[in-house]
């Protein structure tokens, strides 16, 4: 009968072809994870690629934990508002259980306690440095979901007081960005600055978008300090400095990382920066960040000289080899846990690459634990979740920056150590 | 505190001067024009690229006029800027705002205002790039007047300040004393009747366009002079500046100069008063005040 052999026919193709799709699924299964970077704005851009970069090197490995790495990217703006509705948006119906972002640690924060913490989602920022987050770990309000790749603001302070009692300065006045990274940062200079016995004779809080810094600037002139503080961003610090300058304001400067930039240098001015000494955390003197940077080199032709580019990259690499360790279908809070597998200084070193992701796939699958050795080096978490980092001393020259002092990961913890 | 109150003074000149053109076109053209700002930036470009241009076509004017940043290339980047700007603000009303006044309602020109501002902000930018820029290189360096209590005054800040005095002069001079300054005033109270009169209204518009942008362009300048030439200055300088003419009263052209130099004198004051973070709020607390006591303004009228 035509009829029924015809029908079977069908049902055989069908059947064949379920079983087709069926293969096909689980050799092409896509797991996303959620990126949350300020995009739309020329120095976030280069950290979302680089992220993509080490996802990208993580699918050329067969991807993690047996699945395709499918990066879902949405840009912060830098808004607070706008980062946590995209890491909503990404949560909620992108279904994520790893959050990568945001930079400002005025986005990353409300995310954290307001999307990531609720929905057990793991978050690792490459770029958050406020020690809010510290405090918040410690009182146990992350829920061990929250991890960063990049050294917290006490870093950057600690090297700070450094350079002001080595250089001599008997006092200081501060102004500071009216942010919460501003603010993190003066309240933390200022301890550190009485720790090492210099005075702190004014810190004066700067509102970006201002007309005019004349007030804030006369304020802390009129204490007439030995050396001035600088944690601002280079659009308000070149008009403070600007102003600092022209009322005969010493040009002993310390600044932060955050103004270590040719439009601030250009635009006050070199000729007036030659007793300006800068602070920034580093990338250490390992084999792993050299071969990062011929790796980046490699595959965008630059040196990969922008802010956060090494974290972004490691944030991304420590993910993706967690959620390795944590299986299919792990949940974010699973993934969290396995972070401490891939970054164990006991484990199995593993470079960062595809080849490293490749061995750390096959020490994994056997129960071992491994050792990420990253573009920031060998990255280890302490308990809340933080890193330390080394850091360098930099001042300006013709051509950018120089630097002019260089303190390895022990000298800062000793340094740090030495404060308390 | 006597710093702080130069230093009021000396912001003030350069606020006003924007103030002056926002109240008039507000008064005359009844409707809130968030894009003035944009003319003060639009204008310190405008003397950029003048500066620029003057300087490379004859060297000799790009020296340094004694203690002062200014040269004259920069007096004649300013001059020809204040034509440039004048005429962009007549474009614009003739393109976006004289359609709209036709057509729309006061609403949609303020909605139309908001979006010129972001035209204008954004043009700049793509144009000019986003990074400060500056007139001199140099920092001209303050002059210390006292030692205790400590006074520096920097020279550019009281050219400043006289140069904004000698326009306000005569522009005080222009409005009182001249047949077209009482035909302005004719159509600021009644158009119609203004007309009947025999004003030219698209003419009188059209001067209020070119004297609000010529203004603009000089405190643009003035401001760019002070302190750095950047594409979100419209931005934050809109604020002081409507603060400035609500607080002197819509539509007083010495309201605004008085109102220019309260919000300066306020702004640079607050830091004694407030701590350091809280400073941006004193204008809005300025116009809180000056419209509860007079709901006007301090030299505003109610109108019909």
């Amino acid at each position: 009968m035509p009829i029924t052999k015809l029908t079977r026919a069908g049902v055989g193709l069908a059947a064949a072809l379920a079983a087709l799709a069926g293969a096909a699924q689980a050799q092409d299964c896509t797991t996303k994870i959620g990126a949350v970077l300020p995009t739309s704005v020329d120095w976030g851009r280069p950290i979302a690629e680089t992220a993509q970069f080490a996802v990208d090197q993580v699918n050329e490995a067969g991807g993690a934990a047996g699945c395709r790495i499918e990066m879902v990217l949405r840009d912060t703006q830098v808004d607070p508002k706008v980062g946590v509705d995209a890491a909503k948006a990404l949560v909620d119906l992108e279904g994520v259980k790893v959050l990568l972002g945001a930079v400002s640690s005025g986005v990353s924060m409300p995310i954290l306690t307001s999307v990531t913490v609720p929905g057990e989602v793991m978050q690792m920022s490459c770029c958050s440095s406020s020690t809010a987050f510290t405090k918040l770990a410690e009182e146990g309000k992350t829920g061990g979901l929250w991890f960063r790749t990049f050294a917290t603001t006490g870093v950057q302070s600690a090297v700070g007081a450094k350079v002001a009692k080595d250089q001599g300065y008997g006092s200081v006045a501060i102004l500071y960005k009216n942010d919460d990274w501003g603010q993190d940062m003066a309240r933390l200079i200022a301890a550190d600055f009485a720790a090492v016995g210099v005075d702190v004779t004014a810190s004066v809080a700067v509102n970006d978008g201002q007309p005019s810094y004349r007030a804030e600037v006369t304020e802390a002139l009129g204490s007439r300090p030995d050396a001035l503080y600088l944690a601002l961003y280079p659009a308000e610090g070149t008009a403070a400095v600007r102003e600092w300058i022209s009322l005969g304001g010493t040009q002993n400067m310390i600044l932060a990382n955050s103004l270590k930039s040719d439009d601030f240098r250009d635009s006050v001015g070199l000729q007036y920066l030659g007793e300006t000494l800068g602070t920034d955390t580093a990338s250490p003197r390992s084999d792993s960040a050299d071969a990062f940077r011929a790796a980046y080199m490699a595959r965008f032709g630059k040196e990969p000289n922008g802010p956060g580019l090494a974290n972004s990259y490691d944030a991304a690499m420590i993910a993706l080899l967690a959620m390795e360790a944590a299986g299919q279908d792990a949940s974010g809070a699973d993934v969290a846990a396995a972070v401490a597998r891939v970054t164990d200084p006991g484990g199995t070193p593993v470079s960062a690459d595809t080849a490293g992701f490749a061995t750390a796939k096959g020490v994994l699958a056997s129960g071992g634990t491994v050792m990420y050795q990253g573009a920031t080096g060998d990255v280890r978490f302490d308990a809340n979740g933080d890193v330390s980092a080394p850091a360098v001393v930099w001042s300006f020259t013709d051509g950018g920056t120089e630097e002019v002092e260089f303190l390895s990961l022990h000298d800062v913890d000793t340094f740090i150590a030495s404060l308390k | 505190m006597i710093q702080n109150l130069i230093d009021g003074v000396l912001t003030g000149a350069y606020l006003s001067l924007g103030a002056i053109g926002l109240t008039l076109v507000m008064h005359i053209l009844r409707f809130a024009n968030f894009s003035h700002a944009e003319l003060l930036s639009l204008g310190a470009y405008a003397a950029l690229v003048c500066d620029a241009l003057v300087s490379a076509l004859v060297p000799v004017f790009a020296a340094k006029l004694g203690p002062l940043s200014l040269t004259w290339a920069l007096t004649a980047a300013i001059a020809a800027s204040m034509v440039l700007t004048g005429v962009s603000a007549v474009l614009i009303d003739r393109l976006v705002f004289k359609r709209l006044r036709d057509k729309g309602q006061e609403l949609s020109m303020v909605f139309a205002s908001f979006g010129m501002a972001l035209v204008i902000r954004n043009l700049i930018g793509l144009i000019f790039g986003l990074s400060p820029q500056l007139y001199s290189k140099d920092i001209a360096f303050a002059v210390l007047l006292s030692q205790d209590p400590l006074i520096l005054v920097k020279p550019d800040q009281v050219f400043v300040l006289i140069a904004a005095l000698v326009l306000m002069m005569i522009l005080h001079l222009v409005l009182s004393r001249t047949t077209f300054g009482y035909s302005l005033r004719a159509v600021a109270e009644n158009p119609a009747l203004a007309q009947v009169n025999g004003v030219n209204l698209s003419r009188t518009i059209m001067a209020v366009w070119v004297i609000g942008g010529g203004l603009a362009a000089v405190a643009g300048v003035f401001y760019g002079l002070s302190h750095q030439i950047i594409p979100v200055m419209g931005r934050d300088l809109v604020l002081p500046i409507f603060a400035a003419a609500i607080v002197g009263g819509i539509g007083s052209v010495y309201g605004a100069v008085l109102g220019g130099f309260v919000v300066g004198i306020a702004g640079n004051l607050a830091l004694v008063i407030l701590p350091s973070g809280y400073t941006p709020s004193v204008p809005f607390l300025l116009i809180l005040a000056v419209l509860i006591i007079r709901p006007y303004g301090l030299f505003g009228e109610a109108r019909a």
